[in-house]
């Protein structure tokens, strides 16, 4: 048997649309759970971070405590330093301001959009010339080392 | 006098058969590329020397028991083959050679290894047209998968009649990866296209890279059971790789292990190669359609290259879609040559990885399927 009469005798197309689309589905899968890996991880680091943010939320707010007066916001560059650090990992380098940006905004960083313009006037964060920020390894372990050495 | 005629009788030149010889002029030729072209010289060497030794009027050593007398050592060799053995053993030793790293970063190239094994089913259709059956098609059909041992694999379960010449066709496109893929590239890109830079990856955390083996073993095995064998080598391997505990067993892996089953697997494929099996027209069939999987392979993955070219608004460079064939890492390593010529700032090699390695898994998933339904 030859031809079309043997593609059709042993379920030919089928058996190759059945095929590809397993192939697709099955790496497609993967591509999504691989991609949501490493914020998956990220947000198991912070997940103190994330579970008061949570227990904020779903605080009534009677109870919610009145917030102190904010100080200055930056007053503790080193802690900011350390969080925008860790979110830069996570969300992969170049990246771009208003990213960076809302991504602190959602995982409770305070005043997101001053401590990154701080950041960046102390050179923490620094362009690439591309139109892209990238973080500062060097300038973060420095500021780092003083925050130690001070305490 | 009768002993002396019953030794001349026993003589390979008293039974000398053109086939055999046909046979081991090709083994000769093999061996030839092997080593003067350095055309996969691990396995084309050992490949031809099988084909050799088992060629030879009245060689015994592919010779089955009987009598109460033990068979050939090629005979026993060859149950590795047979039974499944050696090839899942050669994945175990990629797993732990390979580096996920750049898919890992760049998940989304998982698909254009996806798209590569388009090849695989088109030609599974052919062969059927031309009067396979189901079982000799996808065997030959996984060629355009460009993975020797999925190769093996499948045709050793499927149709273990025709391994001799999958085989010998599988590595031998492999090995012809830099001239088969450039002119296909070519013809589907523009040279805008291939000159494209692609921004830098991410790094991977060694929690990722830990994760990753376990994630896939965990979606595939349940996905498909039948492809445990290849991808749950191949994912043991690269967890020994990436854990940091069991750097031993990963050099084993890589190394001794690795060496061992490419020796035995390249000389009883070879010794599948006799010409009873070989000279005949179904083997220049799997030759010819071998070569059209891999073609075809390799366009869709270039095609599906440029609609994630237009998806990103051109941050993919198209190319690396010819690396969704799994010939690990010379397919990427053609794509780096093809970019670099007409953008000689272009580095397109790690970007390659990530389908290239994808394509390995694509493959192994499609003979997986294969062997679920058929």
């Amino acid at each position: 048997m030859k031809g079309i009469e043997a593609v059709l005798y042993y379920d030919g197309p089928a058996m190759a649309v059945l095929g590809i689309s397993v192939v697709f589905m099955a790496l497609i899968v993967l591509a999504v759970i691989i991609s949501g890996l490493h914020r998956a991880l990220f947000f198991w680091d912070n997940k103190k971070l994330y579970f008061n943010k949570a227990c904020l939320m779903f605080s009534s707010p009677e109870k919610t405590p009145e917030p102190a007066a904010p100080g200055p916001y930056f007053d503790d560059i080193h802690e900011s330093a350390r969080q925008i650090n860790l979110l830069v990992h996570a969300i992969g380098e170049p990246f771009s301001l208003p990213r960076l940006i809302r991504r602190a905004e959602n995982i409770g960083i305070s005043h997101a959009h001053s401590t990154v313009s701080h950041l960046i006037v102390n050179n923490l964060i620094v362009p690439d010339r591309k139109g892209y920020f990238l973080w500062n390894q060097q300038a973060c372990d420095r500021l780092l080392r003083q925050s130690k050495e001070n305490r | 006098m009768d002993k002396f005629f019953y030794f001349i009788n026993q003589t390979g030149f008293a039974n000398i058969e053109v086939s055999g010889l046909v046979m081991m002029v090709i083994g000769l030729f093999l061996l030839y590329l092997g080593i003067a072209k350095k055309y996969e010289p691990l396995l084309l060497v050992p490949i031809s020397f099988g084909i050799l030794l088992v060629n030879f009027p009245l060689s015994p050593l592919m010779a089955q028991p009987e009598n109460g007398q033990p068979g050939g050592l090629l005979h026993y060799l060859y149950l590795g083959i047979e039974l499944g053995i050696y090839p899942p053993l050669i994945f175990m030793g990629i797993g732990a050679l390979t580096d996920f790293s750049p898919l890992i970063s760049n998940p989304k190239t998982l698909l254009l290894g996806a798209a590569a094994q388009a090849g695989i089913f088109a030609t599974f259709l052919a062969m059927l047209a031309l009067g396979f059956t189901d079982l000799e098609s996808a065997a030959i059909s996984i060629i355009g998968g460009a993975d020797g041992p999925t190769a093996i694999y499948l045709s050793s379960q499927m149709a273990p009649h025709l391994l001799g010449a999958i085989s010998v066709a599988a590595y031998s496109y492999m090995a012809l990866v830099p001239v088969i893929q450039p002119p296909v590239m070519r013809l589907l890109t523009t040279k805008k296209e291939r000159m494209i830079e692609m921004r830098e990856l991410r790094e991977t955390s060694k929690r990722e890279r830990i994760l990753f083996p376990v994630i896939v073993i965990l979606v595939t095995g349940f996905f498909l059971p039948t492809a445990l064998p290849l991808l749950g080598m191949l994912m043991l391997g690269n967890l020994f790789r990436e854990c940091g505990v069991t750097d031993r067993l990963s050099k084993a892996a890589q190394n001794e292990l690795n060496n061992i089953i490419v020796i035995f697997l390249g000389l009883t494929v070879g010794a599948k190669c006799s010409a009873y099996y070989f000279l005949t027209v179904e083997t220049i069939q799997i030759l010819v359609f071998g070569l059209v999987a891999f073609i075809v392979g390799t366009a869709t993955g270039v095609l599906m290259g440029k609609i994630m070219c237009r998806a990103t608004g051109g941050k993919v460079n198209p190319l690396i879609g010819a690396a969704g064939v799994s010939a690990v890492p010379m397919s990427a390593r053609v794509c780096q040559t093809v970019g670099q010529k007409d953008n000689p700032s272009n580095f397109l090699l790690m970007f390659a990885m990530g389908p290239n390695v994808g394509g390995v898994i694509g493959s192994a998933v499609a003979a997986g399927i294969f062997l679920a339904v058929l």
